[in-house]
């Protein structure tokens, strides 16, 4: 009992190493959560070009660089594109933060974008054809018909893709930035303990269930016109 | 209304409409029929452009809509399309699918749309079913809902692909019924179908098309009493045992 005690206070309470957990936690969430923005809107937008180059012949030099960009950032481990980001692109940067949302901002938008891609296909076609039939153009037959069945459909797909990213987000550390593996690393150079570790693995945790928990409440929502 | 001149629509090599021309004028009720793969739903299909045509020209009230100027999402909104498959947005209520694109096409007001809407549904008696998912409805109940959805749109004509191929034959009364009173009203209408009763008691012309070709265009009573093609006659003994 004294042995946990005394852990306890050597992880968390002596030189309040505590605050370093916090701010590694903070900086884990707001890379996280901003990377996801920038994932979804790069993922979207490359989706949709994808699909309407099939019948538009005048994107296809747009369509052929989306295809690269998914093919290299799915073709490289992340933690390379962190370094490459932070030591050959971004050198003149100085918050590595930014830059870190900046990679796996763009890093995960080539996964969104397969996932997207196939969300789309999968709505019928004919709703599209019902929209463009009562004078709706293209980009409103997506955005107010096809877009919401085919989220529908993404989203346990989505949720997978947001809960690894999230977890990628552990290699940040490799860069100059204090996330919340790096935190629990860095006291655990100090008290020569695994604490520190075992505490980083439940934070983890438990924001993966709490994404997992406001995933199956939207799914649920969503679900609403299903039942027959 | 609708002049239709050399039509040619070709899926690759594949000659679906071999130069084909037809007129469709204001008040009339035209039926489509020919046996399947022969290109009538492709010729609907065109006339709205939810199909390119490979060659030739379309004019919808005197404007040319193969022209690349023409805007087709404007004339599409004077077009109202009816599908085999309903395509009721499941995601949507029945009477959000009713007030969507008039809402979205700033032409009504969500209060105006909606009244509209709410007279439509009263009229095929499904006012009740505004607020519930098309997941609930029965097929006659959606086609019924889809050809309202496309009439609040207020069109000039409408255009039926097949509306009561996908039905239970004891709801294609209904949906059928409901076409009828649209035609008595003097909507202009053009619908490709199987349903010979309909196409001898409503339509004032039918077009026969097979191959990609029409071979016979004439008025019901005489197609069906004295066919003069073939090909005609060939399907008409297929097709009529239940008439």
């Amino acid at each position: 009992m004294d042995n946990l005690i005394n852990s306890i206070n050597k992880t968390f309470i002596v030189d309040g190493r505590y605050k370093l957990f916090l701010s590694g936690i903070k900086n884990t969430i707001f890379i996280a959560f901003f990377a996801a923005i920038i994932g979804i809107t790069i993922g979207l937008i490359v989706a949709i070009i994808k699909i309407s180059a099939k019948n538009n012949k005048k994107l296809i030099l747009i369509d052929k660089i989306c295809g690269l960009y998914v093919t290299v950032i799915r073709g490289t481990p992340v933690v390379v594109q962190l370094l490459i980001m932070y030591f050959a692109i971004f050198v003149n940067v100085n918050n590595s933060v930014l830059v870190a949302i900046i990679t796996f901002g763009i890093n995960s938008g080539a996964y969104v974008a397969e996932i997207a891609r196939a969300g789309i296909d999968s709505v019928d076609k004919g709703q599209m054809e019902a929209g463009l039939s009562l004078g709706l153009n293209r980009n409103k037959t997506m955005f107010f018909i096809v877009l919401p069945q085919a989220f529908k459909n993404i989203l346990p797909a989505l949720g997978n893709e947001f809960i690894s990213l999230l977890k990628e987000t552990a290699v940040a550390g490799y860069v100059p930035i204090i996330d919340l593996t790096k935190a629990g690393d860095i006291i655990r150079t100090r008290t020569y303990e695994s604490t520190p570790l075992y505490f980083v693995a439940i934070c983890y945790l438990i924001m993966v269930v709490g994404l997992t928990t406001v995933q199956k409440i939207v799914e649920r929502r969503l679900s609403e016109s299903d039942r027959n | 209304m609708i002049e239709i001149k050399n039509l040619t629509k070709k899926f690759g090599k594949n000659m679906v409409l071999n130069n084909v021309n037809v007129k469709i004028n204001k008040g009339e009720k035209v039926v489509i029929i020919g046996p399947s793969g022969s290109g009538k739903s492709t010729l609907l299909r065109c006339m709205n452009l939810l199909e390119t045509p490979t060659s030739g020209n379309i004019f919808f009230e005197g404007q040319d809509i193969t022209d690349k100027k023409c805007d087709i999402n404007k004339i599409r909104q004077k077009m109202g399309m009816v599908f085999q498959n309903f395509n009721l947005f499941p995601h949507l209520t029945v009477i959000e699918n009713i007030t969507l694109a008039p809402i979205k096409l700033n032409l009504q007001t969500k209060g105006e749309a909606e009244e509209n809407a709410k007279k439509l549904l009263e009229r095929i008696g499904l006012l009740d079913k505004k607020n519930v998912y098309p997941g609930k409805l029965s097929g006659g109940q959606k086609q019924r809902i889809a050809i309202v959805r496309s009439l609040a749109m207020n069109p000039d004509i409408m255009l039926f692909d097949e509306p009561t191929s996908a039905l239970d034959p004891e709801m294609i009364g209904e949906v059928l019924s409901l076409m009828k009173d649209l035609a008595q009203e003097g909507m202009t209408m053009v619908v490709v179908t199987h349903e010979m009763g309909f196409a001898k008691n409503v339509a004032n012309r039918l077009v026969f098309v097979d191959q990609g070709q029409i071979l016979e265009e004439t008025s019901p009573q005489e197609f069906f009493s004295n066919p003069k093609h073939e090909r005609s006659k060939e399907f008409l003994s297929k097709v009529l045992y239940n008439v």
